[in-house]
């Protein structure tokens, strides 16, 4: 019974060992890339301003409204929490959730679809249409267009499956593609067809009163029921990847498609699962968007919640569980990096800069591996002198 | 310590030495704990050991294949560091792999002088000079090749001849061959030691990586031993007996012999009938095979690799489409059906590449395990998973199959390649086949676990299940076999109904095409009384 604790110990101690190296790998993968997103700042401030003495200070200032002004707004010296902004931070998860999930399935099957980009904004586009067109008037509505815009983007995603599957044609350039006519015809759409022309601007006619999503919290933040619907999927589908016959193909074939063939799954099938599946969750996720946020549909380029899903599947190692706290920090980088172009003069393109940066770490398989190598050697000494140890049972 | 020794070896003439070298590989596996490892100028220096011993690793150390986490090496009496082959080359260190580093499409001239051809002008590509080149080293040392010949088309012997002499023409002065007889028949082997010694009396020095005990008697001078990633000593070749050899290798007394109750052939389970295949390149890989395999019997397929094994396994598990003829299991036709419709049928197998088919690296050891009964009825409740079900289940299979692991949870690829073996075998013997093929069920894996997958498969052939067993290894088709049929060519070219009989250098010969059966005798491979594709003719 005591060698029994003792193994278990034993693993625990490997198993956190190789853990805390994940969560330090990540932490420096961040702190690198907003390091080099200070320089950058620095830089801009130095070229920007007259007065050269003032960089560092300035510097610092402009840091400060990135890294905590999301949050913590400083009045003559007090600072407080700022209730609003973390509202907005929220409300700004709650595509990228879901386009987040998307890419976290399809990638999982090592479908490297982009097309959630255009699907999100068709979703979007159909959800806006249904809501001026086919308006019950009743709580229904909001559900009827998500459900319309859910379907319209999986049957979207059919198209790049299918070639794939039956002509082999490779997903990344189909959806690359895909992306640009979405978008082309949504704007055909938009422009000749369903633009409402008293506006000054091109966009639909106003959704019915009842499609709009409600209000979570009082107040402009524009933070809805999404957010909760959006948690609820994040359970879904890691209950879906992780418990289920299907999901559990999508993975093995991720991992190793010849092997899943040989063990008698359909991969065919499984292929085609996961790009209809990210299709439904970019769909749900631009609908969601339109209808909390909006009351009429405006976008006239794409939204980039698709983009940023697939950096937030990647910080989220494919793993659903892990895809609102990756939401959350870009949502919160985003914020920080709006506050600071807008009151420190730097241009709010620092994120895309941050975001590579934090991107090319992560992806980096070799990043800190002589870190990681140390750490093996250290546990499989433990274990070979645990092992000398109690030699005698193995004799 | 280590300064007395250097003292000592100061009188010996040492072309090699490692010092204290660890090898941690990043899943953690020691391969190599504070070895020791020195080789004499001018001898055959075997390095012995089991599948896992750490002897693969310590030579692609030496090799510069993979970097030691601790430890020196020191070539020539100069300490030397191998960041890649290149630097190992330049010092003088050459090696055979196993698996052949040849370009099939490419002549032997142009593989041998792969990298640093010969050119006209310094751009084109001087072909007659690199022909030139090849016979002259070819004469040199004695190892006869033909320059222009596609390596596609030579034998398995020759092919090895190409990688010495690819070795030789870079300058290697050490030889390390990696267990270059397992893909060799008897006769074969002879001819290698032949001009290996031969190399040996122009001064080359060669380390002889191998765990066949005969062999080494036969041609090495001194011998170090390996054992779990330690080195057990080196030994005077001619001073230590072959059990003692084997004692310090294994660790305990080990007998390969296998109890094998009688076979009592029932109903015809696997008929293969007139199976014709010719690859992409054209080449015709099978031709006319024909077959069966009765429940309770194993069927042997022996034959050098490359002679049409793996293209009839793949037509079996419909990885390849054969051009004409028929595999049917008890009734069914294989040809086109999907790989779970097969195994539904009740045929599993254990794949040759069991990194490519047979795991998921990544996934856990419960997940490769169950791979093929995930969508069962048992393991569902709606669309959920039933997950203590499957935990139970694989913990049955990790104890009944004696996986070594930590847990269910644990990732296979951390696991060695014994274990990963066990995960395969235990997944598909576990799931009451009718047919189990069975295609290098025990290659590269440590002694307890081949042991312990040829007793299941005998077990299993004695309790109903008819087995296809298709190996290169010699030893092991003669031990399991009840029945066996040699291929050759891409044709059955002898088939015997009691194996028993034979022996390896009987085997060898039909292997190598020296000797045939005649038709009628092949054709009793079938077990049916009419023949008239024979009486025909």
């Amino acid at each position: 019974m005591n060698k029994f604790w003792q193994n278990l110990k034993s693993i625990l101690v490997k198993d956190r060992r190789m853990m805390m190296f994940s969560i330090i790998r990540g932490l420096a993968a961040i702190l690198i890339a907003l390091g080099v997103g200070a320089i950058f700042i620095f830089l801009t401030i130095y070229i920007n301003t007259d007065d050269k003495s003032q960089t560092f200070s300035k510097g610092l200032e402009a840091l400060k409204y990135m890294l905590i002004g999301p949050l913590f707004t400083t009045k003559a010296g007090v600072v407080s929490f700022n209730t609003m902004n973390f509202y907005q931070i929220l409300a700004a998860m709650i595509p990228t959730i879901f386009t987040g999930l998307a890419v976290c399935v399809m990638f999982s099957a090592n479908q490297f679809n982009l097309a959630g980009e255009g699907v999100c904004m068709t979703g979007g586009f159909v959800a806006a249409l249904c809501g001026i067109y086919l308006s019950t008037g009743t709580a229904l509505d909001p559900f009827i267009c998500i459900i319309v815009a859910a379907v319209v983007g999986g049957v979207i995603m059919l198209i790049p499956a299918f070639l794939k599957v039956k002509i082999g044609a490779s997903e990344m350039v189909t959806t690359l593609m895909l992306n640009y006519v979405l978008m082309y015809l949504i704007l055909h759409f938009l422009n000749f067809n369903f633009a409402d022309r008293s506006k000054g601007s091109t966009q639909t006619y106003a959704f019915a009163e009842s499609a709009r999503i409600p209000a979570l919290v009082e107040g402009g933040s524009k933070l809805n029921w999404g957010f909760v619907v959006a948690l609820v999927f994040v359970v879904i589908i890691a209950l879906f990847m992780f418990r289920t016959r299907w999901g559990y193909s999508i993975r093995m074939i991720g991992i190793n498609q010849s092997f899943s063939q040989y063990s008698g799954m359909k991969v065919g099938s499984a292929i085609v699962l996961s790009q209809v599946i990210g299709g439904v969750l970019s769909g749900i996720g631009g609908g969601i968007e339109v209808l909390g946020r909006y009351s009429t549909f405006l976008w006239k380029e794409l939204p980039g919640y698709g983009w940023t899903g697939v950096t937030i599947a990647i910080l989220a190692k494919n793993n659903p569980i892990f895809v609102p706290f990756a939401a959350l920090f870009m949502a919160y980088l985003n914020k920080g990096c709006m506050l600071m172009s807008t009151y420190c003069d730097i241009p709010s393109e620092m994120i895309d800069i941050i975001q590579a940066a934090i991107f090319l770490f992560f992806a980096a398989e070799q990043f800190l591996s002589k870190y990681r190598q140390k750490l093996v050697v250290k546990s499989a000494k433990e274990e070979l002198a645990h092992i000398a140890k109690g030699g005698a049972e193995n004799a | 310590m280590e300064h007395k020794e250097t003292v000592e070896s100061a009188n010996e003439d040492l072309v090699v030495r490692m010092v204290g070298i660890t090898k941690v590989y990043p899943n953690g596996i020691a391969a190599n704990q504070k070895v020791d490892f020195s080789v004499r100028r001018g001898e055959i220096h075997a390095l012995m050991g089991e599948n896992g011993s750490g002897k693969s690793t310590l030579m692609k150390v030496l090799f510069g294949l993979e970097q030691p986490t601790e430890g020196e090496i020191y070539i020539n009496g100069e300490k030397a560091v191998l960041p890649s082959p290149t630097a190992a080359i330049a010092k003088g260190v050459g090696m055979v792999h196993q698996h052949f580093m040849l370009v099939p499409s490419l002549t032997v001239a142009e593989n041998i002088v792969l990298g640093m051809p010969p050119t006209k002008a310094g751009v084109f590509i001087d072909y007659k000079a690199a022909v030139k080149r090849t016979r002259e080293f070819s004469e040199r040392y004695n190892l006869p090749v033909d320059p222009m010949a596609k390596v596609m088309d030579i034998p398995v012997g020759m092919k090895q001849k190409v990688e010495i002499l690819k070795a030789l023409v870079r300058g290697a002065k050490i030889l390390i061959l990696d267990e270059p007889t397992a893909v060799l028949t008897t006769q074969e082997t002879a001819e290698l030691f032949h001009e290996l010694k031969h190399l040996k009396e122009q001064g080359y020095t060669i380390v002889f990586i191998s765990h066949k005990l005969n062999e080494i008697k036969e041609l090495t001078d001194r011998l170090t031993i390996m054992r779990d990633g330690k080195s057990m000593g080196v030994y005077d070749t001619a001073a230590i007996s072959e059990e003692e050899i084997s004692r310090l290798m294994v660790g305990r007394e080990v007998s390969l012999e296998l109890e094998k109750p009688k076979a009592e052939p029932g109903k015809t389970v696997l008929k293969v009938r007139k199976l014709c295949y010719t690859n992409e390149w054209d080449k015709r890989m099978l031709e006319d095979v024909s077959f069966s395999v009765r429940e309770g019997e194993i069927l042997g397929v022996a034959g050098i690799e490359g002679n049409g094994q793996r293209e009839l396994v793949d037509i079996l598990f419909n990885f390849r489409k054969p051009q004409s003829g028929t595999a049917e299991v008890e009734g069914v036709s294989l040809i086109r059906l999907s790989q779970r419709k097969i195994r539904e049928q009740g045929v599993s197998m254990i794949p040759e590449d069991r990194m490519t088919y047979g795991i998921a690296d990544k996934g856990s050891i419960e997940e490769n395990v169950l791979s093929d009964r995930i969508s069962k009825k048992r393991f569902n409740w709606g669309p959920l998973f039933r997950v203590k079900r499957m935990y139970a289940e694989s913990d049955r299979l990790i104890k009944d199959f004696k996986i070594k692991c930590k847990s269910r949870k644990q990732q296979v690829m951390m696991l060695s390649g014994g274990n990963i073996q066990k995960v395969v075998v235990a997944r598909e013997l576990s799931c009451s086949p009718r047919l189990i093929i069975a295609d290098q069920p025990t290659r590269g894996i440590d002694v307890g676990a081949t042991e312990f997958i040829r007793n299941k498969l005998v077990e299993l052939s004695r309790a109903g299940a008819a087995v296809l067993l298709v190996s290169a290894d010699i030893n092991e088709v003669l031990m399991l076999s009840d029945s066996l049929i040699v291929m050759n060519g891409g044709k059955v070219a002898a088939y015997f109904e009691d194996a028993g009989i034979l022996n390896d250098v009987m085997l060898g010969e039909y292997m190598l095409g020296l000797k045939h059966h005649d038709k009628e005798t092949i054709a009793k491979a079938c077990h049916e009384e009419a023949m008239p594709e024979v009486s025909n003719e």
